[in-house]
């Protein structure tokens, strides 16, 4: 007799009640910090953090990691930023930013899959790698002058209450969370990272999906690039340092596991917001953002923490019915 | 690659030697700075800081591990340093607390990886935030976003000192590096590094206490870091948070480039020397040329990638 | 309705220094249950690996359905129809048993699953096989004999004609396993042939049409199950014919009593119990060499593993009559126990380091003085271990990993030896070894019981134990069944009746 609330539910809960346990004790100590736009706020600038969360959630559950995210972000909005101002319109412009992201995935891509380097690595190396070409192409200066009006449209405008990020993080997320729980790349994602050998011995093309995930993360650190290029306004080239490892916090608060096997992308938004609350939150009572930055160190090894412990326990006990494992 | 018969090269440590060599021609023949001595002296500086720390991090990544916070322990204990000084603490006092609280940050590390079985790419990612963090705090505390004033006269001391034509830091970087080296081919702790990372269950199975060696390798890690800090700091004469951006990576390549595999079980102090003289040669003659250090960036992730590429690459030929 | 459906012709396999497999040809007929039994190291996981595709042959050729097979992966294999339960299950504990059962094989619009026909036909050979199992229940939360079952819907639905089963009751409880039988019985009727790979006679008799029996790599014989039943009178006997075919004529000829010093009892377990042993108990005197012998998850490593410090058992370990908390492999060593594991590359040695570095390990003293390591002594110590030992090599700084077997098995014994322990615990030391290199190390052993050391010997080849041991302890489920002395009047078949539980009430049907 199955239970009505699995094990991920109640985390989700769980997730959902810290989320608003913080909201409220800050609401106590900041005027206006339940209200409408400070929320609004909070939504727009979490919106980086989840739109690229959502492919690394499906990454990280197929027991990948990419730690240029930053880095992609980086190089992504300098590159918008670049092309608006050479005069292509927007539209055109984002779809040239994104597909820049999706090479970078490709090159992630060629490192893990094809070379086989460990992922973290792998991604540590294109980490270096794009800063350096980001800080190259732009000589180290904003990108500030003669861009068009249109250029923060995405990032500052709103959709009559609603952000417009707001609403690109909803697309977003309906899209993924479809992907990880009713598509074949989810199932497959959770199978690769739950027993890889299992994976490939049903007939899944391991090298193409892990491939693809990469290629995913890119793309969605492009269009978080470009929503925050528009967002700020003007394209800063030393910006996202320290992304990667905002992304990973959501990813693992959120139920993901490092080990792989499982997560969830609504779990990741929780763990986003929960973040931003407190980044939010902290602000307001002029915390300096140092403090924040031990914080968020504390909150990783935390979640890792708790992540882990709960699964050595589970493999204790089931160590208890465990195959014998003497071979022939 | 692996142990050689004596202290003396094997191949590996000859083809380090060998793009070093190249290295120094190319770019002698490039610009006629490169060989002075003013320069040469300026590269040594630049490269001490990457052999002290790097002396450690060899042997932690004989052992298998890896510390990314480096740079953060540098940072926070660099301006500690700076704000004890200023603060009426003994400079020397302060140098010794300086390597102290690294050693603590290593220790914190030693013990997430070993008791709470965290990856090291997690649990020292963490510290590296923590560290840079309250390098920033601490120099907030001072009132300002640098610690520039009110430093103590000998507080440059440590960095500028000389013994006979040959820079303070210079000595102590080569009395850690050879005191490493036997650490690494003579003692029993060093092997047990070895066996730590080339086979962790063998280790474990054949009596080695690993959790303990490992524990202590992160915290002597972290302790050199921290020396680092205060040498640097002294060195400039002021404590900005932002130093040290970027360490953790110089280190981690001169160590790979010296001949240690990532994956443990191999590798040499030795080796580390020479890799910290090809990045410190090449940063120096890109920066002599004019090159932006941007380029140099991009240069280290591809120097990174390749690296291990060809590490693994010759580990599965001969696998 | 009975053709060959296998033929497999002169098959051989050789290993560096081991002939794995030696001309083996037999035929397997189709809708039959046919085992394959044999002791360990008789070659029953090498005919198995070429079969499925995880390993190459060097000779011979098989024929599947009349055609030339040469799969050169399980995948291949698998394509061709024959899927593998292996004891490591391939099962995605995450997913439902639904999501399990179409894994790779979904119909899909656009990347979306989409519900088929064929995912009713699936569960409703689940259903027939065990109404029990949810669907929608995560893997992760079934039992060990669940999840078996959802590998055999797989492999049923996914039209296997052939349907390889290693060891597959060893985790298993009577219950579960009559359920198997049942299973496995009727799936005769659908078009599947099963090959079963197993140690436990009883089950022969339980569910074969045919056995194979393998011994050191060659066919012993292939006989209908029927035909050993029915020559005998009773079940006992068509046992022994199985056990004699098994294990040839087992003579303990090289068996030479050691000096065994009753009044020192250097070990002693008392009511020892963890999740796979059952009140074991056992003694060690001085001088002798102690056998355990039983099957594959009769719970031998699990006993050296508790002596070892490795596993956290409840009971008391008695080392030189005081009572010891044994947390870790270094308190052990500290109390005078060494180990030569089971695995001796992932185990036992650093395949990256030379003979040289590795054997001090476990004593760094011998070479060492206040921490600080003689390069000198550490060559002498190497030097005199490889000819005290005799291992083949270029010198002391070879690299382990490019020794033989047999030659690596040395250096772990050297290893074990350079730590002088009073008690040497050995796990399947000869596994995979050449005959020769296996002589020579079963006389360090004896030399060591004559100097004094006490050895334990936990083994799964009963020449090996009956050769060297003393006295000899049976297990069966992690139970102790029986202590033997050996002798010259040692009766090997009623040794196998113990441990294959062929003797249990309710095991022989």
């Amino acid at each position: 007799m199955r239970a009505k609330l699995s094990a991920s539910g109640l985390q989700k809960l769980v997730l959902l009640g810290i989320l608003v346990g913080i909201s409220l004790v800050f609401s106590f100590t900041t005027r206006g910090f339940l209200s409408i736009p400070n929320w609004s706020n909070i939504l727009r600038l979490s919106s980086f953090v989840v739109v690229t969360g959502a492919g690394v959630t499906l990454l990280m559950i197929a027991r990948n990691i990419d730690l240029s995210v930053g880095s992609t972000l980086a190089l992504t909005h300098v590159l918008f930023a670049i092309f608006c101002r050479a005069g292509v319109p927007v539209a055109p412009a984002i779809l040239m930013t994104l597909a820049a992201g999706a090479l970078i995935g490709f090159l992630n891509g060629v490192l893990v899959v094809r070379l086989r380097i460990t992922p973290f690595i792998a991604t540590l190396g294109t980490l270096y790698m794009l800063r350096g070409f980001t800080l190259i192409i732009t000589g180290a200066k904003s990108v500030r002058e003669n861009l068009p009006k249109a250029f923060s449209l995405l990032g500052r405008g709103s959709l009559g209450p609603l952000p417009v990020p707001m609403l690109v993080i909803l697309v977003v997320l309906v899209l993924f969370i479809l992907l990880e729980r009713k598509s074949l790349l989810g199932k497959y994602a959770i199978a690769i990272g739950g027993n890889p050998l299992a994976a490939e011995l049903s007939g899944i093309n391991v090298k193409r999906i892990v491939w693809g995930l990469f290629i995913i993360v890119g793309i969605l650190a492009g269009l978080s690039g470009v929503l925050i290029a528009s967002w700020m306004g003007v394209a800063e080239p030393n910006i996202g340092s320290g992304f990667e490892f905002d992304v990973i916090i959501a990813v693992v608060l959120g139920g993901t596991s490092l080990a792989g096997g499982e997560g969830s992308v609504l779990g990741m938004l929780i763990g986003a917001l929960i973040v931003e609350v407190i980044g939010n939150g902290l602000n307001q009572m002029n915390v300096l953002s140092f403090y924040q930055s031990v914080l968020k160190g504390v909150i990783l090894v935390l979640a890792v923490l708790l992540d882990q412990n709960l699964k050595v326990r589970l493999r204790r006990a089931a160590a208890g019915e465990a195959v014998s494992r003497e071979r022939a | 690659m692996v142990q050689s018969r004596r202290i003396g090269f094997d191949l590996q440590k000859l083809a380090t030697l060998g793009v070093l060599a190249v290295i120094v021609v190319v770019f002698s023949l490039l610009t006629p700075k490169f060989l002075t001595y003013l320069n040469l002296n300026n590269v040594m500086m630049q490269v001490s800081l990457i052999m002290l720390t790097g002396s450690a991090m060899a042997l932690l990544m004989i052992s298998g591990n890896l510390d990314l916070s480096v740079g953060g322990v540098l940072a926070c204990v660099g301006v500690m340093h700076a704000y004890m000084s200023k603060h009426g603490i003994p400079t020397n006092l302060s140098i010794l607390m300086a390597a102290l609280i690294g050693g603590g940050f290593g220790i914190l590390n030693g013990l997430m990886v070993t008791r709470l079985q965290i990856t090291p790419v997690v649990a020292t990612l963490g510290t590296m935030y923590v560290g840079r963090g309250m390098a920033f705090l601490i120099a907030r505390w001072d009132g300002g976003a640098n610690i520039a004033t009110g430093l103590p006269r000998d507080f440059e001391a440590l960095g500028r000192t000389m013994v006979g034509p040959v820079p303070l830091p210079l000595v102590i970087v080569l009395a850690v590096v050879l005191l490493f080296i036997f650490v690494q081919t003579k003692t029993v702790f060093g092997r047990f590094l070895f066996v730590i990372g080339g086979n962790r269950t063998s280790a474990l199975l054949s009596g080695v206490k690993v959790n303990r060696t490992v524990t202590l390798m992160f915290t002597v890690t972290g302790l050199l870091a921290g020396l680092c800090g205060a040498i640097f700091v002294s060195r400039i004469g002021t404590g900005p948070p932002k130093i040290g951006t970027g360490f953790e990576f110089d280190v981690i390549v001169a160590v790979v480039l010296g001949g240690t595999s990532i994956y443990g079980g191999e590798g040499s102090v030795l080796g580390m020397v020479l890799g910290a003289l090809i990045v410190g040669f090449v940063a120096n003659g890109f920066n002599l040329l004019d090159i932006h250090s941007f380029y140099q960036t991009l240069f280290k992730g591809v120097v990174l990638v390749a690296a291990i590429l060809l590490d693994q690459t010759i580990k599965r030929r001969v696998a | 309705m009975n053709e060959k459906l296998l033929e497999i012709q002169g098959l051989s396999k050789f290993f560096p220094g081991v002939v794995a497999l030696k001309d083996v040809s037999f035929d397997i007929y189709r809708n039959t249950v046919h085992c394959i039994v044999g002791e360990n190291g008789a070659g029953k996981s090498t005919l198995i690996k070429i079969l499925t595709g995880a390993l190459r042959r060097n000779a011979g050729r098989i024929l599947y359905d009349g055609k030339e097979f040469s799969p050169h992966s399980t995948r291949d294999a698998m394509n061709a129809g024959m899927s593998v339960l292996f004891q490591e299950l391939n099962v995605v504990d995450q997913l439902s048993v639904e999501q399990n059962l179409t894994l790779g094989l979904e119909n899909s619009t656009f990347g979306f699953e989409r519900k088929s026909t064929r995912t009713g036909q699936v569960l409703e050979v689940l259903r027939s096989l065990d109404p029990t199992i949810a669907p929608q229940q995560r893997v992760g939360e079934l039992s060990v004999a669940q999840k078996q079952v959802i590998e055999i819907t797989k492999a049923i639905s996914s039209d296997s004609s052939i349907i390889v089963m290693d060891e597959p009751t060893a985790a298993l409880s009577e219950e579960e396993v009559e359920r198997l039988f049942a299973i496995v019985k009727n799936l005769r009727h659908q078009n599947v042939t099963v090959i079963y790979i197993t140690h436990r006679l009883a089950e022969i008799f339980r569910i074969g049409d045919f056995v194979t029996v393998l011994r050191d790599g060659q066919i012993i014989g292939t006989r209908a199950v029927s035909e050993l039943a029915g020559s005998c009178a009773s079940e006992v006997e068509s046992c022994a014919e199985l056990i004699r075919m098994m294990l040839g004529k087992v003579v303990a000829e090289r068996y030479v009593p050691s000096p065994v010093d009753r009044s020192q009892r250097v070990l002693e377990l008392n009511h020892v119990n963890s999740a796979k042993l059952r009140d074991v108990g056992l003694e060690l005197y001085k001088g002798e060499i102690l056998g355990v012998y039983g099957l594959i998850g009769s719970g031998k490593t699990e006993i050296a593993r508790a002596i070892y410090g490795l596993d956290e058992v409840e009971g008391e370990i008695r080392v030189h009559g005081r009572r010891r908390r044994l947390d870790n492999p270094a308190a052990a060593i500290a109390s005078g126990i060494a180990m030569v594991p089971e695995e001796r590359r992932t185990e036992g040695l650093c395949t990256k380091l030379s003979i040289r570095e590795n054997i001090p390990v476990m004593n760094m003293k011998a070479i060492a003085r206040l921490g600080i390591t003689s390069r000198r002594r550490e060559k002498g110590l190497a030097r005199g271990f490889i000819e005290k030992v005799r291992i083949v090599a270029r010198d002391e700084e070879q690299k382990v990993a490019l020794l033989s077997g047999g030659n690596q098995q040395k250096v772990v014994f050297a290893k074990c030896l350079n730590a002088r322990s009073a008690i040497l615990l050995l796990d399947e030391p000869t596994r995979g070894i050449d005959v020769g290199a296996k002589e020579e190390i079963h006389n360090i052993v004896r030399e060591l019981s004559r100097g004094g050391t006490s050895v334990i010997v936990f083994s799964s080849e009963l020449p090996e134990i009956l050769n060297l041991c003393d006295r000899i302890i049976l297990l069966y489920q992690g139970r102790v069944k029986q202590v033997l002395a050996n002798g010259s009047d040692i009766d090997s078949e009623k040794i196998m009746h113990v441990v294959t539980g062929a003797g249990e009430a309710g095991n022989a049907s």
